[in-house]
């Protein structure tokens, strides 16, 4: 058998940067070779709106991580996010065909082909199929084959978007001339990083807040349930800082950073805070008490949209391992606190796995680390089924008969 | 709901999104990867290209002429060249009759040719050439040896002297010493017959080259008399008619006895006949008709044997300038005093 050592970029284009990192597949075992980073240009709530301006901005981390890692990139796993993107449940039954009701193959795959076929809206396109567990009268099963059952069901949840705007997040990419070989939604690649197997048994929300979008996956026995983007995110605390406080942009994320909380701590009123601490022309200074109430106030809402999307498919009960926070603007103090009053249950900042190199341990990388896991795991399962050998017709018939 | 009437929707996946962009679209980088690896494709398919076309004219060349194989690897001009020889030829010979170009490098040479081109005179047995690398050409040669002349012409050409080896093989040959040429006998009694742009192997040539050879080692004055030998009885009675300088016809036998033998009593006679007053000129003697008896002939009519040394001939008179005489050569225990030590 011939190995081939093969290297795969994972680019998330988002709203304020763009982050590449190169992974080295040889044998099995994956190592990250180079990272690249590029202030994005071009991409709002995290849609490509300038080409132009994102491919050179996407092109230059690109660049930079193959210059950091010294080799080419062979493909690309890329991040998918935006408020186009949305999801629907979908659930199919069907008889066990046998006479003994034992459940074949062909069964699964009648099932499964039922419950992904649902005709989307013109102009969408299906990004991915989450499968929840399959139940076999009633009872909740992993794997069906072979086991007793009369009647199999299975549920799908379905993530489409819009055409275009898949399209020209990718034509980003082609523009560099490389296949895009994998498009992973980044809540998915998040939580793949930072939940355990344990926690998506349990119940766990991940909730990657970046600064155009917040992306958030439920998990619960072990798969995704529930996946969404809210077009609401760290940006949109800098925008209320710069309204309320009348400043401008970039002297607003420079509050935010340094002052910014996810709940308001300050109890003195009248604590003032420089905003640049330097004692220039134009330094000036601005409640502390303000700044932390304006941050918390979005913070909240944020939280809020996103339990409010939820719906009924969240509840605490069912939520036991509570919720993990990442993406750059998880990284604003108390925002922890904040979810955990929203949502009702513990919350946490995530924290990258132990092999994860400190320079890749920060918020920001959870969701382009977790693509190459994510697309990894999910070439690894696709590969059995596409090289398992299908027996010929009449062979099947004949065994199916007996 | 059987699976052959489940006809799945067309739901269509981000897959089904093309994929190929055009160059114009690409950014600068890409564009420059996407020449490279068209650069590098088309680099891939030249190269295939060449070596199925190097492949293809390596077996042709190989099917039509082999030898063209090695003219590519051209090396080292040749610089010097090496004769090892256990004849008389020497280098300028041996560079002139393989005539290479100036310049001319080992790979490019065809052994065979120039072997075959050494030997093509005929004065070489066998010829050996090889390649000692880096720049030296390598001959060895094994010459035949002359036992004999022979005087042919070829054509309206003047007579021209050959030499004759022990094989019987005709050749002109080069280097040689005049002295020992002219000491060798000619042959006659043969007829030549055209091989190619030389003459076909001598027969019987072993045998007088035996006679000589015993002649010159055993009785080198003899030997020195020896003008011509011939071979024309030979494929008759297996006997050579050798003319010296003392006797016009000596017939030697080759089955008969051994040419030691035949050449002691032929000493004996010469040595003997001068003894005798009796005795004429000697025209001939025949040592081919055993070793009891050799009958000889005289230009004139012998004196009756008896009177001097009446038991080493007996002679019988035909006429009066012709006379004949049966010699008797001495035992092996005889003491004779004109007996000749050889």
């Amino acid at each position: 058998m011939i190995s081939r050592t093969k290297f795969i970029g994972a680019v998330e284009i988002g709203t304020s940067k763009v982050s590449v990192l190169i992974g080295e597949l040889s044998q099995g075992s994956l190592h990250i070779i180079g990272v690249g980073e590029c202030q994005s240009r071009g991409v709002i709530k995290g849609a490509v709106a300038d080409f132009r301006a994102a491919s050179e901005a996407a092109h230059t981390a690109l660049m930079a991580a193959e210059q950091n890692a010294g080799v080419r990139i062979d493909e690309v796993y890329l991040a998918q996010t935006g408020g186009h993107l949305d999801g629907f449940y979908n659930e199919a039954s069907v008889n066990v065909s046998a006479a003994d009701n034992l459940v074949s193959a062909p069964d699964i795959d009648t099932v499964c082909r039922l419950a992904k076929a649902k005709n989307l809206p013109e102009g969408r396109m299906v990004v991915h199929h989450l499968r929840r567990p399959f139940r076999l009268d009633g009872r909740s099963v992993p794997e069906p084959e072979h086991l007793v059952g009369q009647r199999l069901e299975v549920g799908y949840w379905t993530v489409h978007g819009q055409e275009g705007k898949i399209a020209d997040n990718i034509h980003v990419i082609r523009g560099f001339n490389i296949r895009v070989a994998e498009l992973i939604l980044s809540s998915l690649a998040s939580g793949a990083m930072l939940a355990g197997a344990e926690e998506k048994q349990n119940g766990v929300l991940v909730v990657d807040i970046g600064a155009g979008t917040t992306d958030y996956v439920l998990y619960r026995d072990g798969c995704a349930q529930v996946t969404g983007v809210v077009p609401v995110g760290g940006g949109h605390l800098t925008n209320d800082l710069s309204l309320g406080l009348r400043v401008t942009e970039g002297q607003a994320e420079k509050l935010k950073l340094r002052f910014g909380r996810g709940t308001v701590a300050t109890k003195d009123r009248a604590e003032k805070v420089w905003l640049n601490g330097d004692f220039a022309i134009g330094d000036r200074q601005f409640p502390r008490h303000t700044i932390e109430q304006i941050t918390a106030a979005r913070t909240a809402e944020i939280f809020e949209v996103v339990r409010k999307k939820l719906g009924a498919a969240f509840s605490s009960e069912k939520t036991a391992a509570g919720l993990i926070l990442t993406g750059g603007t998880a990284k604003l103090p108390g925002i922890d606190e904040a979810a955990a009053r929203v949502f009702g249950v513990p919350a946490r900042l995530g924290e990258a796995p132990g092999w994860v190199a400190e320079n890749l341990r920060d918020p920001g990388f959870s969701s382009v680390l977790g693509l190459l896991h994510y697309g990894l795991s999910a070439r690894a399962e696709m590969a059995p089924s596409r090289s398992r050998p299908r027996a010929p017709g009449w062979m099947r018939k004949l065994f199916a008969t007996a | 709901m059987s699976q052959s009437k489940f006809n799945p929707p067309s739901t269509r996946s981000w897959r089904d999104i093309p994929q190929q962009v055009k160059p114009r679209t690409m950014g600068r980088e890409g564009r420059k990867r996407f020449f490279l690896a068209v650069g590098n494709l088309v680099g891939l398919v030249l190269l295939l290209g060449a070596c199925g076309w190097g492949v293809y004219e390596v077996v042709s060349l190989w099917e039509t002429d082999p030898r063209r194989i090695t003219a590519p690897t051209k090396g080292v001009p040749i610089r010097d060249m090496t004769v090892r020889t256990d004849g008389v030829l020497d280098k300028d010979w041996v560079r002139r009759t393989l005539d290479l170009p100036k310049g001319t490098s080992l790979m490019e040479i065809n052994l065979a040719e120039l072997k075959g081109r050494l030997e093509a005179g005929r004065q070489v047995g066998k010829a050996v050439v090889e390649r000692r690398f880096p720049d030296m050409l390598l001959v060895t040669l094994q010459e035949r040896t002359p036992v004999a002349r022979l005087m042919a012409r070829s054509g309206d050409a003047e007579p021209q002297a050959f030499e004759v080896a022990r094989d019987g093989t005709v050749y002109s040959g080069y280097g040689y010493d005049e002295v020992m040429l002219g000491s060798l006998p000619f042959i006659d009694g043969v007829r030549l017959v055209r091989d190619g742009s030389g003459f076909a192997p001598i027969e019987g040539m072993d045998v007088v080259a035996d006679l000589l050879g015993t002649a010159q080692a055993s009785a080198p004055a003899l030997y020195r008399s020896f003008k011509v030998v011939s071979l024309a009885r030979f494929a008759l009675d297996r006997t050579l008619v050798v003319k010296s300088s003392e006797v016009e016809a000596i017939t030697f036998g080759a089955s008969q006895d051994s040419f030691y033998r035949q050449i002691a009593r032929l000493d004996y006679i010469l040595s003997e006949v001068p003894a005798q007053a009796t005795s004429g000129q000697l025209k001939s003697i025949n040592l081919a008709v055993g070793d009891r008896q050799v009958p000889v002939s005289f230009e004139n009519a012998p004196v009756s044997p008896g009177s001097h040394r009446a038991p080493a001939a007996q002679s019988y008179g035909t006429g009066p300038s012709l006379g004949a005489a049966l010699f008797q050569p001495p035992s092996r225990n005889s003491t004779s005093s004109s007996k000749r030590d050889f």
